[in-house]
C-alpha cells in the first residue's frame, strides 16, 4: 500500500535474495492487511538467514465469497510476495490447515508464519483456530504466530458494495424462499396421504434443488427454513415450534444435520466446478494466443492479433508500447495511453525494471492500467498494457498470473519474430552484396562499349576535319548519336531498376487506355523499329486498366527491344490484347528463332542474358519487366510459339470502378451548358 | 534583327553544346548560369525566349516562372531530367511553354524553339486563320466543321472543342490539366481518364491508325500535342 503515494520518485523495486540457504519459510496469507505485514517480517527473516521462502494461499470456496477490497488485498499479498522474493503458491482446498500442511511437508519448510487471527473466538471452543490446528500438527515444523495488533484490520479499506451484487444476494434468498414455500404447499396437500419421514425427503429434495441452483448462502437458508417451516406445522404440536416428542425432535436434528450438509457439500461441488471451468478457460486463452501468435508472419499483425486476444480475454482495452529507435517508449498497437503523465511514467519504470505494476497490483497502483513486461530471455522488450472496461472490477487474483503468462508468450513470440528478421535481413544484405557485385561488373562493361565507340568516333572526326569526306562524317556522327541513345536507355533501366529494388517506387496510378500506353512505347521506338513491321491487335472495347502509365509503357518497350534484339531484321512482331478471368492480358510475340528451352524462368532474372556476351544490355530489361508487373499485381511469362519464335505475356489485374468508355458520361452531360456558354471559337 | 534566346543552366557543358549550335541557326545566345543572373538578364535584355534548366542550384525552376510571368509573356522551355517528371508537369501548369528531356538532340530543341516563337508571334499579331489544315485533315474554325479528305466527320461538342483547343496551341504541349480546365471547366481537373477517353475517340475518327497517331501526339505523364506542320517523325 504504501507505493501508492511516491508515483514521482519510482523506486526500484527491492533486490532478491540470491544466496538460499538450507532454511526454508512459509507465510501463509489470508484476506486480511495482516498478510502484507507477514510477508514483509518473514522477507526480512528470509533475507537476514539467505532463505528461501513460499508464500502460500489456500483458495477455499469462501474465496469466492469475499468482498472486492479483501480480495484486492490477497492480490496486493501476491504482489508484494512476489517483489520480495518469494516463491507464491496458490492451492485450492477446504481445510486450510491440512493444505498449508501437506505443502509445507512437500517442501521441506522448516518454519511456518501465521497471522494472530483477531477474531473466531467462538470458534475455537469447536475445533479449534488454525494457529491451534497447526500447532497442534506440526510436528517437526516451527510455528511463528505474529500479531495484528495496530494493524487495524479493515479500517483502511472503505467498503463499496456493489449494488448488483446486493440484489442478485437478494434474488437468491427469494427464490430460495419461494422453493420451501412451494415444498410446503405441496406438503400441505399431500399431509394426509404421506407419512411424517416423507414429507422430510420432501424438504430435503428441496434443499438439494435449491443447493444446487443458487449459491452457498441461499442453500444454507433453504436448510433452516425447510427445518423452522416443517417444525412449526409438521411436527406434533401443529402450528407451534413445540415438539410433542423426543422421537420427533431426533427427527428434526437429523433433518437439520442432513439438509445443511446437502447444501454445504453441493456448495463445494459447484465451486470445485467452476475452479476447473475457469482453469480450464485460462488454458484455451493461452493455447488459442500462442495458436494466434503462431499463425502470424509480420510484426505489426502479431502485436495486432496480441492485442485483440488479450482484449477479449479481459473485457478491456489493452495497448503494447514498445521502446521506439531513440529508445522511448511509444504505443505500438492497440488503444493510446490516456493523458496523464503517471500512465507513461509507470510504463517506463516497468519497462525499466521488469516487474508489474500499475492498478491492483499494489505496485504504483494510483493509475488505471496494468503493466505488465514483455519479457524475452527474462529482458524486458516492452510493456503490456491492460486497462479494464469497468475499473471497479479489480482483477481476481488469479487473471493478473495469466496476463503475465500471455505477456510471456507475446514477449517470447516478438522475440522469435525478431530474430526471424534479422535472420532474413542478413540474408538480403548478402543477396544485395552479391548483386552489387554483378552490377558493377556487368555495367562498366556495358557501360565502356558505347563510350569507346563515342569517344573513337568523336576522336576521328577532330583529327581528321580535312581528309574525311562528308559522309564519313556524317556517319561517324550518327554512330556517336545512336551510342548516347543507347546509353541513356541503359541508364534509364539502371535507375528504374534500382528504384524497384529500392522498394521506394511510388505507384502514380490512374485509368489509362491501354491503346495509348502501346502507342507511346511504339512511339518511343520509333527509329530502331523500321526493320519489323508491328500488327496490332486490340479490341476496340478494351477496357480502362488502373496503371503506372510511364512503367507499363517501360516494360512494354524493354519487351519489344528484346524482340527487336533477337530476331532477324523484316520479321514482324505482334501485340494482341484480351480479357482472360478478371485479368488484361497483353502478348508480345516475335517470330525470331524462339527460346531455348528451359531458359523461360531464369531470362526474368537478373543479369542474365540467354547468349551471354553476344549481345547488347545487362540483361536488365527482362527483370525490370517482372518487378513492374509484379508490383502492378500482375504476372508475366515466356513461351515458344508453335509456329516459330515467343510471346511474352503478361497480366494486368482488372479493378473495379474503371471509367466507361461509354460517352454518354454525367459529367460531360453536366457540361453541356457550360459548353454552350462559352462557344467563342 | 536575330531572334534572342536567353539559356539559363548551370551546367558549363551543355551551355558550351548550345553555344556551338544555336548561333549557327541564326538565333543570338545570351547566358545565364543561376536562376538569379538569368532572372536580371531576362529584364534587362528582353530576350524573345527562354530554356530553363529546372536543376538550377539556387532557385527552383517553378519560382523562376512564377517571377518572370509575373511581368513577361516570354516564351520559356524548361530542360528536365528523366527523375523531375513532376516538377516539370508543375512548371508548365505554372506558365511554361514546353519542355524537353534530356538527353535531346538539336532537332527537337529547334522545333520546340520554333514553336515557341511562332506562337508568341500569333499572340501580339493575333491569328487570323479560318481554316485550320494538317495532312488530309482541315477544320473550318468558323463553320466548325471538320474534314477527313473530303469527307465531313461527325464530332460531339466536347470532341470538337478538345481539337480547337489542341489546334490553338498547336505544337505545342498541353497538360492534361490545362486541357481539361480549358475544355471541361476548372472544377474538372482531376479528370484524366476521361481525357484520355475523349482523346481515344477524337484519334479514332481522325487518325489513320489510332494506336499510332500522326497527329494527335501523346507526351506520357504530361498532356498531349498536336503535331507542328513544320516537324515531321518527332
Amino acid at each position: 500500500m504504501q507505493e501508492k503515494t511516491g508515483v514521482g520518485e519510482l523506486p526500484p523495486p527491492p533486490e532478491e535474495s540470491k544466496a538460499h540457504g538450507r532454511e526454508r519459510l512459509l507465510v501463509c496469507l489470508g484476506p486480511s492487511l495482516l498478510s502484507l505485514r507477514l510477508i514483509r517480517t518473514t522477507h526480512r527473516l528470509a533475507a537476514a538467514q539467505g532463505a528461501k521462502w513460499f508464500a502460500l494461499y489456500v483458495e477455499t470456496p469462501s474465496h469466492e465469497r469475499l468482498p472486492p477490497e479483501k480480495s484486492e488485498i490477497v492480490s496486493q499479498a501476491f504482489r508484494l510476495a512476489t517483489q520480495l522474493g518469494a516463491q507464491v503458491v496458490k492451492v485450492s482446498g477446504f481445510r486450510i490447515g491440512n493444505e498449508i500442511l501437506t505443502f509445507a511437508r512437500e517442501n521441506q519448510v522448516t518454519k511456518i508464519f501465521v497471522g494472530k487471527p483477531l477474531k473466531g473466538r467462538w470458534r475455537r471452543l469447536f475445533g479449534g483456530s488454525l494457529v491451534d490446528h497447526l500447532i497442534w500438527n506440526c510436528n517437526a515444523i516451527d510455528i511463528s504466530v505474529i500479531s495484528g495488533e495496530g494493524e487495524g484490520e479493515g479500517e483502511k479499506i472503505t467498503a463499496a458494495p456493489a449494488r448488483s451484487k446486493i440484489s442478485i444476494a437478494l434474488r437468491g434468498y427469494a427464490l430460495a424462499f419461494g422453493g420451501v414455500g412451494v415444498c410446503t404447499a405441496v406438503a400441505g396437500v399431500l399431509f394426509f396421504y404421506l407419512s411424517f419421514t416423507s414429507l422430510v425427503m420432501l424438504y430435503l429434495l428441496t434443499v438439494v434443488v435449491v443447493s444446487s441452483s443458487l449459491s452457498r448462502g441461499p442453500a444454507i437458508f433453504s436448510a433452516c427454513a425447510s427445518v423452522a417451516v416443517f417444525t412449526f406445522f409438521f411436527v406434533p404440536e401443529y402450528w407451534s415450534f413445540k415438539i410433542a416428542n423426543p422421537e420427533y425432535a431426533i427427527t428434526v436434528i437429523v433433518m437439520l444435520v442432513v439438509s445443511t450438509l446437502i447444501s454445504e457439500l453441493t456448495a463445494r461441488i459447484r465451486y470445485q466446478a467452476r475452479v476447473a471451468r475457469r482453469q480450464e478457460q485460462q488454458t484455451a486463452a493461452l493455447y488459442d494466443m500462442s495458436q494466434h501468435l503462431g499463425a502470424t508472419d509480420s510484426h505489426h499483425t502479431l502485436l495486432e492479433a496480441a492485442v485483440e486476444h488479450i482484449a477479449r480475454i479481459f473485457d478491456g482495452h489493452v495497448t503494447i508500447i514498445l521502446p521506439a529507435a531513440d529508445g522511448d517508449l511509444q504505443v505500438a498497437a492497440g488503444a493510446s495511453l490516456p493523458d496523464d503523465v503517471r500512465e507513461a511514467m509507470v510504463a517506463r519504470w516497468v519497462y525499466r525494471y521488469g516487474h508489474t505494476a500499475g492498478a491492483g497490483t499494489g505496485t504504483l497502483s494510483a493509475v488505471r492500467g496494468i503493466y505488465v513486461p514483455l519479457l524475452a530471455m527474462e529482458t524486458p522488450v516492452g510493456v503490456l498494457r491492460l486497462e479494464l472496461s469497468q475499473p471497479e472490477h479489480l482483477l481476481a487474483a488469479d487473471a493478473l498470473p495469466l496476463l503475465e503468462a500471455l505477456a510471456r508468450q507475446l514477449g517470447l513470440a516478438m522475440e522469435r519474430d525478431k530474430l526471424c528478421r534479422e535472420a532474413r535481413e542478413a540474408q538480403l544484405e548478402i543477396e544485395a552484396e552479391r548483386m552489387r557485385n554483378t552490377l558493377l561488373s556487368s555495367v562498366s562493361h556495358d557501360l565502356k562499349t558505347p563510350l569507346t565507340v563515342i569517344a573513337g568516333s568523336a576522336s576521328s572526326l577532330l583529327e581528321g576535319e580535312n581528309a574525311l569526306d562528308a559522309a564519313t562524317k556524317t556517319e561517324l556522327a550518327h554512330t556517336i548519336y545512336d551510342e548516347a541513345k543507347r546509353l541513356d536507355r541503359l541508364v534509364h533501366n539502371l535507375l528504374e531498376m534500382s528504384r524497384l529494388q529500392s522498394g521506394q517506387i511510388r505507384l502514380n496510378k490512374e485509368w489509362h487506355v491501354l491503346e495509348e500506353v502501346i502507342g507511346n512505347a511504339l512511339h518511343q521506338l520509333e527509329p530502331q523499329l523500321q526493320g519489323h513491321p508491328v500488327k496490332i491487335n486490340l479490341p476496340a472495347d478494351y477496357p480502362l486498366v488502373n496503371i503506372d502509365a510511364l512503367l507499363i509503357e517501360r516494360v512494354l518497350i524493354n519487351l519489344l527491344d528484346n524482340a527487336m534484339k533477337y530476331t532477324p531484321s523484316g520479321t514482324s512482331i505482334e501485340i494482341s490484347g484480351r480479357l482472360q478471368d478478371q485479368e488484361a492480358v497483353l502478348e508480345v510475340a516475335d517470330a525470331g528463332p524462339g527460346l531455348p528451352s528451359g531458359n523461360e524462368e531464369r531470362i526474368f532474372e537478373k543479369f542474365f542474358q540467354s547468349a551471354p556476351g553476344s549481345s547488347r544490355g545487362v540483361g536488365l530489361g527482362l527483370s525490370i519487366c517482372r518487378s513492374i508487373i509484379e508490383v502492378h499485381g500482375g504476372r508475366i511469362w515466356v513461351a515458344n510459339r508453335p509456329e516459330s519464335g515467343a510471346t511474352f505475356s503478361f497480366t494486368l489485374p482488372l479493378e473495379e470502378g474503371a471509367p466507361s468508355l461509354d460517352q454518354d458520361l454525367p459529367e460531360i452531360k453536366d457540361n453541356q451548358g457550360y459548353e454552350a456558354s462559352h462557344s467563342s471559337h | 534583327m536575330k531572334l534572342r534566346i536567353l539559356l539559363i543552366e548551370d551546367d558549363p557543358q551543355i551551355r558550351r553544346f548550345l553555344r556551338a549550335s544555336l548561333p549557327t541557326q541564326g538565333y543570338e545566345l545570351l547566358e545565364a548560369e543561376s536562376g538569379r543572373e538569368g532572372l536580371g538578364l531576362v529584364a534587362a535584355q528582353i530576350p524573345d525566349l527562354i530554356l530553363l534548366d529546372l536543376g538550377l542550384p539556387d532557385m527552383e525552376g517553378i519560382e523562376v516562372i512564377h517571377r518572370v510571368r509575373e511581368w513577361s509573356n516570354v516564351p520559356v522551355v524548361v530542360l528536365s531530367a528523366r527523375d523531375q517528371e513532376r516538377e516539370k508537369v508543375a512548371t508548365l501548369d505554372a506558365g511554361a511553354d514546353d519542355y524537353l528531356t534530356k538527353p535531346f538532340g538539336v532537332g527537337e530543341l529547334m522545333a520546340r524553339i520554333r514553336v515557341g516563337l511562332r506562337r508568341s508571334s500569333q499572340a501580339r499579331e493575333g491569328s487570323k486563320e479560318t481554316v485550320f489544315s494538317m495532312g488530309n485533315i482541315a477544320v473550318d474554325l468558323e463553320k466548325r466543321q471538320v474534314f477527313r479528305g473530303s469527307e465531313e466527320i461527325h464530332l460531339t461538342p466536347i470532341e470538337y472543342k478538345l481539337l480547337a483547343t489542341l489546334i490553338k496551341y498547336q505544337g505545342k504541349v498541353v497538360t492534361h490539366r490545362q486541357l481539361l480546365k480549358e475544355v471541361w471547366g476548372p472544377s474538372h481537373i482531376d479528370q484524366n481518364p476521361y481525357l484520355r477517353i475523349f482523346i481515344l475517340n477524337l484519334r479514332r475518327k481522325l487518325e489513320d491508325n489510332p494506336t499510332r497517331p500522326t497527329y494527335l501526339l501523346t507526351d506520357p505523364g504530361v498532356g498531349y500535342r498536336l503535331r507542328d506542320q513544320e516537324i515531321s517523325g518527332l
